[in-house]
């Protein structure tokens, strides 16, 4: 005869703001076996049913890179030297971040079925969304890296310091994911929106052109100023230039305070994100 | 607290117990402070929106009960499932179940096309919350269970529906549970699974200590079930020895399609 437990499984009290936080971050540390397959499984199933597979990976950031070549070198004649590492050290860590937000918009809500089935934490769908991301981050290293043959007296130790800015920028898709992932599943239309935010947001940022341009327009119209120093990617973007492209040391205050500025974001979507997923199974 | 052995001792709390339970849906979605605010209000569609699927539900099981969940489509059987695995929380009132819990709900959930049923079985397991060990151990009792042959190490997305059925019935009572949760999981498969299942769910049920099976099959509930209980409109209208409150239904069920058809038959002839 087996011996039963008696311990509740369901129906444990509700617990208070803080409380709720911890127990939701404990879930995760508890279920990070789920959350790695969660991710490995999002991670494979890209490459999978086209035919050119995992090239994917590598091909896509580079196709990206050489649209925004034409766009900007030939058809704009915008002249920058090493105008490829220029572009590169910008569009490819953005395209982990809008790729990181357009999917993780569906991390909920495309589990539909299995929340319905069974009881888990709901937060490691979105937390194995954002880790999945990284991938993409990793792979566009390949291309990235690959741009120093062309320019190679543009290598420098610095480059190194690529791995400390995308912690910010990791940290700040964090919140980001946390959030629209649960957004999402009340309203529809983010996914419609999405694409065009991000579009405007990468414009307003110093991606396509020297940070000097946008600092340019900010001494005319005080406001746009404010938001340039406003917008993290003005100091991600320019911190990843000054690693890649300018060979020196990225400005680290600002990354600093960026970094430091994502622990009560982390820490708020967290609580959002478990104050609606009750609600979760019964809106999907 | 001391750990008692099951049998229903006296004072030990029982495996399931359901106390003023209700769970509202919002048509509408709004904030969920709102649906706190509405409890007091009758009615099961309230003028807001909002909707009732179960109300003031008082239901408690004592460990070696089995209770069939009965009741017309819509009436808040598998809502009532749901809240007994952890799945939806109440909107108001008390849920409490202990020991380990097994569902059977649909079945092959948490599956993922592109893996093959070794690590399709591992990776619901994570989602049920088994340790790792543990799990590894069952595999291959579970793959064994299933009956794929060959397929086992080919991708879940190129398997028929009986046999995604399978695996998921394999994973999902590998379980040694203290609760299970059934919701009409019987007809799976071929015919010479279904009889393979149905004493695998047998064996299951003399182990565990409690059973809530909901079902639209009535006479497997009366010989599967020592209690049931007819839920309409989201509340329990009948609780009782299994038998008795089954055969009461279908009367009254007999009764109603007969009224039904009449009515039907009458409104053509209006025509």
């Amino acid at each position: 005869m087996t011996t039963h437990s008696t311990d509740l499984t369901v129906g444990r009290p509700r617990r208070g703001s803080i409380g709720s936080i911890f127990e939701t971050v404990a879930a995760l540390i508890e279920r990070r076996r789920l959350v790695w397959y969660l991710t490995i499984s999002e991670v494979r199933n890209k490459g999978t049913n086209s035919l050119l597979g995992n090239v994917w990976w590598f091909l896509d950031p580079a196709l990206q890179l050489f649209v925004y070549f034409l766009l900007v070198n030939v058809l704009f004649h915008r002249s920058q030297p090493a105008i490829l590492l220029f572009l590169g050290s910008a569009i490819l860590p953005w395209k982990w971040f809008t790729t990181a937000l357009t999917t993780g918009v569906t991390a909920v809500r495309g589990r539909e079925q299995v929340m319905r089935q069974i009881a888990f934490p709901h937060i490691v769908l979105p937390a194995a969304s954002v880790l999945a991301s990284v991938g993409n981050f990793l792979f566009a290293l390949v291309p990235l890296g690959a741009l120093y043959l062309i320019y190679p007296d543009r290598l420098t130790p610095w480059a190194l310091a690529v791995f400390p800015v995308a912690i910010v920028q990791f940290l700040w898709t964090i919140p980001a994911v946390i959030t629209l992932s649960a957004l999402a599943v009340f309203f529809r239309d983010i996914s419609n929106f999405i694409p065009h935010g991000l579009r405007i947001w990468f414009y307003l940022s110093p991606a396509l052109f020297p940070i000097e341009t946008l600092r340019a327009i900010g001494e005319r119209h005080p406001w746009f100023g404010v938001l340039v120093n406003a917008n993290p990617f003005t100091w991600i973007f320019t911190g990843y230039r000054d690693a890649l492209y300018n060979g020196r040391a990225p400005d680290w205050v600002p990354l600093g305070i960026l970094a430091l500025a994502s622990i009560p974001a982390i820490l708020l979507s967290i609580y959002f994100f478990r104050r609606v997923s009750p609600l979760f199974v019964k809106v999907l | 607290m001391a750990q008692r052995k099951s049998s229903g001792a006296k004072g030990s709390p029982p495996p399931i117990l359901l106390a003023g339970l209700g769970v509202q849906y919002d048509l509408r979605l709004s904030k969920k402070r709102k649906l706190r605010d509405t409890v007091l209000r009758d009615g099961r569609h309230s003028k807001t929106g909002k909707f009732w699927a179960l109300r003031d539900v008082d239901f408690r099981v004592e460990a070696g009960e089995s209770v069939a969940v009965i009741g017309p489509n819509g009436a808040g059987k598998s809502t009532m499932l749901q809240v007994l695995a952890g799945i939806l929380e109440p909107s108001v009132g008390k849920v409490e179940v202990r020991g380990k819990i097994a569902t059977l709900l649909q079945l092959g959930a948490g599956f993922d096309p592109e893996l093959n049923a070794r690590e399709n079985t591992l990776l619901v397991g994570e989602f049920l919350g088994v340790p790792h060990n543990e799990m590894v151990r069952r595999v291959p009792a579970i793959l064994e269970f299933a009956g794929l042959g060959e397929f086992a190490d080919a991708e879940v997305r190129t398997y028929s529906s009986g046999m995604r059925a399978r695996l998921g019935f394999s994973v999902a009572t590998s379980v040694e549970p203290d609760v299970l949760l059934l919701d009409e999981v019987l007809s799976t498969g071929d015919a010479a699974f279904i009889e393979k299942s149905r004493s695998r769910i047998l064996e299951l049920m003399k182990r565990a200590r409690a059973i809530v099976f909901v079902t639209h099959d009535l006479d497997s509930a009366a010989s599967f079930c020592t209690r049931a209980i007819e839920l309409e409109g989201g509340r329990i209208v009948a609780d009782g020895p299994a038998k008795r409150v089954i055969s009461a239904y279908k009367k009254k069920m007999a009764k109603r399609s007969a009224t039904a058809l009449r009515s039907g038959q009458a409104a053509r002839r209006g025509n």
